[in-house]
């Protein structure tokens, strides 16, 4: 059922469309590259501003709303350009061990940044558990780190 | 004559025990590369942060010059790693990297990010009291902001542009191709 989509996917116009030239799958993967860069930015800046490493002396929460947006937007162009880029590749993907990893930890990292995260830094982060705001932040950026690190090994391995 | 020397350089490096060592890991090769990457999304993140307050995008509430100041650091932690595995990486495959046209154009554009983070950088210090906390920031602020962020797109597109054979020594290319790649200096050593 998965690998037949999988195989529509390589098969279809997008897919064909990606394939043609060399330069369109390459130039996706820059502009996905970018975007990894916006996100890490956000999650850095919120993330690092949790665990009190940088800019102390402006409230937590205004960092962390600020950061959210452009992690929102950063994520929304990450995965457009990451199913773009899997409709030439699709069934080497569906082979790949690292895809796998990474697409399990992408999902944790979903679930993660808008279940649990975002809810939780929702109030007064002076009413939390420091040691829990500090857990949250090192979470983040591991499934963060976790998901680019995989990412890369997709490549590897092909 | 530049190419010759810089060519001649790279094949000398190229032989070394180190550069063959590197080259010939599976391992070292890709979990410098990964790090490479990783490490843009602290490097370029920052980079990224501080150039949107400078555009007026976000952060407003948050005094420019002090933003710039406080992530200083991490962005500098960050650009430390991709200098240091960057310079690296290219004692691993040097005559290729040298002979690349995108590698080329990548060390180009990381002088013209520099100047461009040197001139800012001065223009700051002079001038961020009288527009710090200003809803919409200076022009010249804005120019600056939005020059470092294209610059570095074309970093990263040239980068990524590396992996890939289009130009590579031995294709059919044009004389200045030969040129501009540095390929005519490798034909004339072998």
């Amino acid at each position: 059922m998965i690998e037949s989509f999988f195989v529509w996917l390589e098969a279809s116009a997008l897919g064909a469309f990606v394939k043609d030239q060399a330069a369109t799958f390459a130039t996706i993967e820059a502009v996905h590259l970018m975007a990894l860069a916006v996100l890490g930015g956000s999650v850095f800046l919120a993330d690092l501003r949790l665990l009190n490493l940088v800019m102390t002396d402006v409230p937590s929460r205004t960092v962390n709303d600020n950061a959210h947006k452009f992690f929102k937007i950063s994520l929304i162009v990450l995965l457009v350009t990451g199913f773009v880029m899997l409709s030439g590749v699709a069934t080497k993907c569906y082979h790949n061990f690292y895809y796998w990893v990474k697409m399990a930890a992408l999902a944790a990292g979903i679930i993660f940044a808008f279940g649990v995260r975002a809810p939780l830094l929702r109030g007064d982060h002076a009413l939390l558990n420091p040691l829990t705001v500090k857990l949250v932040a090192i979470a983040s950026i591991s499934v963060w780190f976790l998901v680019a690190a995989s990412g890369r090994w997709i490549g590897f391995s092909g | 004559m530049l190419n010759s020397l810089l060519v001649d350089f790279a094949e000398w490096l190229g032989a070394t025990n180190w550069s063959v060592g590197l080259h010939e890991s599976f391992y070292m090769f890709n979990w410098l590369e990964t790090l490479h990457v990783l490490t843009l999304m602290l490097s370029l993140g920052m980079l990224f942060v501080i150039d949107a307050r400078m555009l007026g995008w976000w952060l407003m509430e948050v005094p420019a010059s002090k933003l710039a100041d406080r992530l200083a650091k991490p962005m500098w932690i960050g650009f430390s790693i991709m200098i240091v595995t960057g310079v690296i990486l290219y004692t691993a495959i040097p005559v290729r990297y040298t002979t690349s046209l995108w590698f080329r154009i990548k060390v180009i554009l990381l002088f013209v990010a520099a100047v461009n983070a040197w001139t800012f950088h001065r223009h700051l210090n002079r001038s961020a009291s009288t527009w710090d906390t200003d809803k919409i920031p200076p022009k010249r602020t804005r120019v600056a902001a939005m020059t470092s962020l294209c610059v570095w797109a074309v970093i990263v597109v040239c980068g990524r542009f590396i992996a890939y054979d289009w130009f590579d020594c031995g294709k059919e290319m044009s004389a200045f191709m030969n040129w501009a790649t540095g390929c005519v200096a490798v034909s004339e050593a072998h």
